[in-house]
């Protein structure tokens, strides 16, 4: 996962890629591929859920995903947790700093 | 205390937990309603979100797509809205199964939320949103594939 984060009048926008297949189940039977995609995304600053979304198959592969959120008291080099987690259960968690 | 009344107390305690959805905490959508992301057309994918209750169509929300998609296996979706809206949900009838994504905005959030899906074939893009209030709202857009994505 890459993301970027940038502050701006207590604003953060962040642009967030994820690699991954995305495959459903008719698309993994075609590419005869295990069906493999993210289920849900996470992010969460200052201990409170700031962006939440629950994802299929019929989002694109490596997904990109844009979004804001309000960080009043948030400054430069902070950090928030972005979390995925895959149609296996799997969570990763990821730390990105705000530029 | 035996294993069996332990279990079941466990179970209350989690339910109580669940109960008042706040938007503090994370919701699963999946697992909430499962049946949701099985429906093949999108009135039967609302039903199952946000029941049956009438849909508002509304310009309050904007929904931003391309009237002509040259690549079906990546179309940007961009939503904004400055509404007080409870979550999200994108839907098309493109694809075998009708549910792309539920956005849960919490409290106070931004609504400014782009993402990119895949489309096999020309269809109506429909955002369905549930407002703090409880109305359901929506907005849709047709999107024209030339070249079907989703594997097609």
């Amino acid at each position: 996962m890459r993301a970027k984060a940038k502050l701006k009048k207590g604003v953060v926008s962040v642009k967030a890629m994820f690699k991954n297949p995305m495959a459903g189940q008719e698309e993994a039977e075609k590419k005869k591929i295990k069906p493999q995609f993210i289920t849900q995304i996470i992010a969460e600053s200052a201990g409170a859920v700031v962006y939440e979304v629950t994802t299929g198959g019929f989002v694109s592969k490596n997904p990109l995903f844009k979004f804001q959120f309000k960080a009043a008291d948030a400054k430069k080099g902070d950090k928030f947790e972005i979390a995925t987690t895959t149609n296996d259960g799997k969570t990763v968690t990821k730390k990105v700093k705000i530029k | 205390m035996d294993r069996r009344k332990f279990l079941g107390v466990g179970i209350a305690a989690f339910a109580a937990i669940i109960a008042p959805t706040t938007s503090l905490k994370a919701m699963d959508f999946r697992a909430e309603k499962p049946k949701a992301w099985d429906a093949v057309d999108s009135a039967t994918a609302i039903k199952e979100l946000y029941g049956s209750a009438a849909l508002t169509e509304t310009a309050d929300i904007k929904l931003k797509a391309p009237k002509l998609a040259e690549n079906g296996g990546s179309i940007p979706i961009n939503i904004k809205s400055k509404m007080d809206l409870e979550s999200i949900a994108v839907f098309q009838d493109a694809n075998p199964r009708s549910t792309v994504c539920v956005f849960t905005v919490p409290k106070n959030g931004i609504i400014n939320y782009d993402l990119r899906m895949k489309m096999r074939k020309t269809s109506k893009v429909r955002v369905v949103a549930k407002g703090r209030d409880g109305v359901l709202y929506t907005v849709n857009q047709n999107v024209e594939v030339s070249i079907g994505g989703c594997g097609g």
